[in-house]
């Protein structure tokens, strides 16, 4: 018995198969990015940013298992408007960047609660790597899209100004974290 | 003692008054000259805010002294030469122009480096002015020259009360003690014991 492949049957295969192997399509981070955290310090709030961070992005809304962030951050590019605490920020106290100059976000996994998607990850800072879940709104524009997230983390988790700036009445216990990132498809 | 004053004698609120805001200025302006110096630390930061809260005290105390002054009134003057009693009162307005400006100053000062304004961690005030690195260290420098001016200021202030104290035999400080009892009759020399 002699098996021939009938080309237009593989193809009708093909066309029924490609949705489950489909992946995430890659993104490549553009100008006008922002990467921002946000605290209290005695009651009044402050923003600041880094300027320096990459950001490896694969995502498609319908293919969440094979979507994924893998975030690299500068610590010693944080700024936030204060020279004072600028420069304290780098030092051992808080981001230790002698020792730990990078911090580093990659997503484990995707999930769904309501029609928000979260991406769930680990977060390394400072030496510790521990859980950390972002909101993601996802706007495809053209081969490009938009990428807002939003989260938020516990400083001390991390040993972020721990020692004598533990004191959270003074400087905010939660670090909220933003990004929006402008994406242009690979 | 009465709370109200009299025509011969402050009442207790204005001594009170007059006494915690001394030693608050004093103390306040004495603490930050000091605390200038430390380096970045956590107890610097909390040294601020308490040389911050403190000052945003005084600030209120004065108003309200202010306000007791004006519904309570003042003792009469004692007998004194014209050039005496014309100098303390110019004294007097010029001291409370000091205890309105020193911490004012500080407010701005603080405003204009973007630092927050806290009442002992309880409630936050707005800042006086925009941020402005530059003029911050004017503000500071304002701020500081104050305290040193508001010192000159009270020479004549502790001086003349001295003078009348110990030389006049006047009740001039005697009426204005925590406790002192002035004496009534202008004719003796002191209380009888």
């Amino acid at each position: 018995m002699t098996f021939r492949i009938r080309p237009r049957a593989l193809a009708l295969v093909l066309a029924l198969a490609a949705p489950c192997l489909a992946t995430a399509s890659d993104y490549t981070v553009q100008p006008g990015s922002t990467l921002g955290f946000a605290d209290s310090f005695q009651g009044s709030s402050f923003d600041g940013h880094f300027d320096k961070w990459t950001a490896a992005i694969s995502y498609d809304q319908t293919q969440l298992a094979s979507s994924k962030f893998d975030v690299t951050v500068d610590l010693s590019s944080a700024k936030t408007g204060d020279n004072d605490r600028d420069s304290a920020l780098p030092g051992a106290d808080f981001f230790d960047v002698a020792k730990f100059p990078q911090a580093h976000f990659v997503t484990t996994a995707f999930h769904q609660q309501g029609s928000q998607v979260v991406a769930d990850g680990m977060l390394t800072l400072r030496g510790v790597t521990k859980p950390v879940s972002l909101n993601v709104i996802f706007k495809p524009q053209g081969s490009g899209a938009t990428l807002d997230v939003s989260g938020s983390l516990k400083r001390l988790d991390f040993g972020v100004g721990g020692g004598q700036y533990a004191d959270t009445s003074v400087i905010g216990a939660d670090v909220k974290i933003t990004a929006h990132l402008v994406l242009k498809g690979k | 003692m009465s709370l109200r004053s009299d025509d011969r004698q402050w009442g207790s609120v204005s001594k009170l008054f007059h006494w915690v805001v001394a030693l608050g200025i004093l103390g306040n302006g004495i603490w930050g000259l000091l605390m200038t110096g430390m380096s970045p630390s956590m107890t610097k930061i909390g040294v601020y805010a308490l040389h911050k809260s403190i000052g945003l005290t005084i600030l209120a105390l004065f108003a309200l002294r202010l306000a007791w002054r004006l519904y309570d009134g003042a003792p009469q003057d004692e007998p004194m030469p014209r050039w005496q009693r014309i100098g303390a009162h110019l004294t007097h307005v010029v001291l409370y122009g000091f205890i309105l400006a020193m911490p004012l100053s500080g407010w701005w000062f603080n405003s204009l480096h973007g630092y927050p304004l806290q009442w002992f961690k309880l409630f936050n005030l707005p800042a006086l002015a925009a941020k402005n690195d530059e003029l911050a260290r004017t503000a500071h420098a304002i701020h500081e020259s104050l305290f040193y001016l508001l010192l000159l200021v009270l020479i004549p202030h502790v001086g003349a009360a001295l003078k009348h104290h110990f030389f006049d035999n006047d009740n001039v400080l005697r009426r204005m003690l925590p406790f002192g009892r002035v004496n009534r009759d202008k004719t003796s020399q002191g209380e009888l014991s």
